[in-house]
C-alpha cells in the first residue's frame, strides 16, 4: 500500500462516521437525496452518491428517519425527514462530536 | 433517458434479494434525472444521449453502485466466522478419522482380497471420505449462513449501558455455565447422526455372513457372500423429516449456547420447543408400525437361528421398543419440567 492509498482510507473513515451525524443534522427540514447531496455540498461536505443513499436507507431501517414517496415535476421522489427517534439521539451525537473536537483540538495544538 | 433506464435495470438485476428494491431503483432514476437536468443548466448543453453517458461514466458501474446497496455481501460474517472455522475443523477431521477407521475396518473384514480388490476399495474410500467431507462443509456453510440472517445483530446501540460485567471473569463457574466442549460433541454427534439417517442409510444394516459373523453396516459387499437385515423399517423413515428438524434445530441450539456460553430463558424455553418435538415423533414411532427392520423371515434366512427362535426375538424385541420409547418420552418430559423451572427461577442477573 502506498502513502497515498493509506492516507486516503484514513480520510475515508474520518468522513465515514461524520456523515451519518450531517445528515441527521440536516434532516429537521424534508429533502429527497439529490437535494440532501446539494444541501451537503453548498456547506462544504462532499459526499459521494454512493455512500449517501445506502446510509439513508441504513438510517431509515434503524428507524432514524421516515421517508415518503412525493410526486413533483412529474417526477417521483423520495423525501426523507429525521424521526422522533433521530430527534432523541441527535443532542447525544452533537455531544460526542463536541467532545471529540475539542479533545482532538487539545491534542494535536 | 433511454440509457438511464438501462442503467437502472442493470443496477436492480444485482440486487435480487434486496429488501425494497424497487425503491432502490426508482430513487436511484429519480436522482439521475435530476442530476442530468442540472447538468444541463449548468453547461448549457442539451439533455441527450451524449450528456446521459457521461452523467452515468461519472456515476459509476452498476455493479459498483449495487454493491454499495448490499446489506452482507458475505455468507458468514465476521462475528460467526471463527467459530465456523473452528466446527469445520473439528467436524471435517471427525469425518476423516471415522471413515478412514470404516474402510479399514471394511477392508479387514473382506480378506483375503487381490491387490485390484485392495485398490478399488481403498479408492473408494477416498472418494467416501471426500464426498462426506463436502458434504459436512455444506451443511455446516448451510447452518450458520441461517444463523448470520435470522440472528439480529444491533450495530447502533447507543445508550444503552454495556451490559457486560467484567466481575464474571472472577466467579466461580456457575450451573447455567456452558462447557465449550459440550455444544461442540453435540454438534458434531448431531451431524453424523443426520448424515448417517439420511446419506449412508445401509450403515443401519446387519450383515451377516456364512462364517455367522454379524456386525452392522456396509450392507453392499461383493459377491452376494453376506445378507443385510435393515435396522429400521420403512415405517421408521417416514418420519425421518421430523427427526431432521429435531436434530437441526437441536445444531442451532447448541450453537447458541457456544455463543452465549450458558443457559438462560431464551435458550431454554428453544430446548423445551425441540423436546416438545422430540416427545411428538416418540409418540408418533409408539403408535405407528413397528419400526424396527428385523422381521421373523429376515431373521429365518440367515439361517442362524430356527424359526421359532426368530419368533421369540422379533416378539420380545416388539415389546422392548415401545417401553423404551415410553421411557424415552417420560425422560424428556422430566428434562422439560427442569428447564423450565430453572427457566423461572434463574437470576435474571446472571443470564447474559
Amino acid at each position: 500500500m502506498t502513502n497515498t492509498e493509506s492516507l486516503d482510507n484514513v480520510v475515508l473513515e474520518l468522513r465515514r462516521g461524520v456523515i451519518v451525524l450531517a445528515v441527521l443534522s440536516q434532516l429537521n427540514d424534508e429533502q429527497y437525496g439529490y437535494s440532501l447531496l446539494k444541501l451537503l455540498s453548498d456547506q462544504g461536505l462532499e459526499v459521494d452518491q454512493g455512500t449517501l443513499y445506502p446510509l439513508l436507507r441504513r438510517l431509515e431501517a434503524q428507524g432514524l428517519l421516515g421517508s415518503v414517496w412525493k410526486l413533483e415535476e412529474a417526477r417521483p421522489r423520495r423525501y426523507y425527514v429525521i424521526s422522533a427517534e433521530g430527534k432523541k439521539l441527535l443532542p447525544k451525537l452533537k455531544k460526542e462530536w463536541a467532545g471529540i473536537v475539542s479533545v482532538m483540538n487539545g491534542m494535536l495544538a | 433517458m433511454k440509457l438511464i433506464d438501462s442503467y437502472v435495470i442493470e443496477v436492480g438485476k444485482r440486487l435480487p434479494l434486496v429488501k425494497g428494491r424497487k425503491d432502490i431503483e426508482n430513487e436511484l432514476r429519480s436522482t439521475l434525472e435530476d442530476m442530468l437536468e442540472d447538468r444541463s443548466q449548468k453547461t448549457g448543453k442539451p439533455v441527450d444521449e451524449e450528456l446521459e453517458v457521461e452523467l452515468l461514466r461519472e456515476y459509476g458501474a452498476p455493479q459498483k453502485i449495487a454493491e454499495t446497496y448490499n446489506p452482507t455481501p458475505y455468507l458468514i460474517g465476521p462475528r460467526l466466522f471463527p467459530m465456523f472455522l473452528m466446527l469445520i475443523k473439528i467436524v471435517i477431521a471427525a469425518v476423516v478419522l471415522g471413515l478412514t477407521i470404516a474402510t479399514g475396518i471394511q477392508i479387514v473384514t473382506q480378506f483375503p482380497m487381490t491387490a485390484a480388490e485392495l485398490f478399488k476399495a481403498i479408492g473408494e474410500g477416498l472418494l467416501n471420505i471426500i464426498s462426506a467431507s463436502i458434504g459436512a462443509f455444506g451443511n455446516i456453510a448451510l447452518v450458520f449462513a441461517v444463523i448470520e440472517r435470522f440472528t439480529p445483530f444491533p450495530d447502533f446501540d447507543m445508550g444503552k449501558d454495556n451490559q457486560w460485567d467484567p466481575t464474571t471473569l472472577m466467579k466461580e463457574p456457575e450451573p447455567q455455565d456452558v462447557k465449550m466442549w459440550e455444544p461442540i460433541l453435540a454438534i458434531v454427534f448431531t451431524f453424523i447422526v443426520i448424515s448417517i439417517f439420511n446419506f449412508n442409510r445401509q450403515l443401519l444394516s446387519l450383515n451377516y455372513g456364512d462364517n455367522a459373523m454379524w456386525f452392522i453396516g456396509f450392507g453392499n459387499f461383493a459377491g452376494g457372500k453376506f445378507g443385510t437385515i435393515p435396522l429400521f423399517s420403512e415405517a421408521f423413515f417416514r418420519w425421518l423429516p421430523m427427526m431432521n428438524t429435531a436434530w437441526v434445530a437441536e445444531i442451532v441450539l447448541n450453537g447458541m449456547l457456544l455463543r452465549s456460553g450458558r443457559w438462560n430463558v431464551s435458550n431454554r424455553l428453544f430446548s423445551i420447543g425441540i423436546k416438545i418435538l422430540q416427545i411428538a415423533i416418540n409418540v408418533l414411532l409408539l403408535t405407528g408400525p413397528f419400526i424396527l427392520g428385523v422381521t421373523v423371515d429376515a431373521l429365518t434366512a440367515t439361517k442362524l437361528v430356527d424359526a421359532g427362535m426368530a419368533h421369540i426375538i422379533v416378539s420380545g424385541l416388539q415389546q422392548v421398543i415401545p417401553v423404551l420409547l415410553g421411557l424415552g418420552i417420560f425422560g424428556k418430559i422430566i428434562e422439560i419440567t427442569s428447564a423450565g423451572y430453572k427457566a423461572v427461577t434463574q437470576k435474571p442477573s446472571t443470564s447474559a
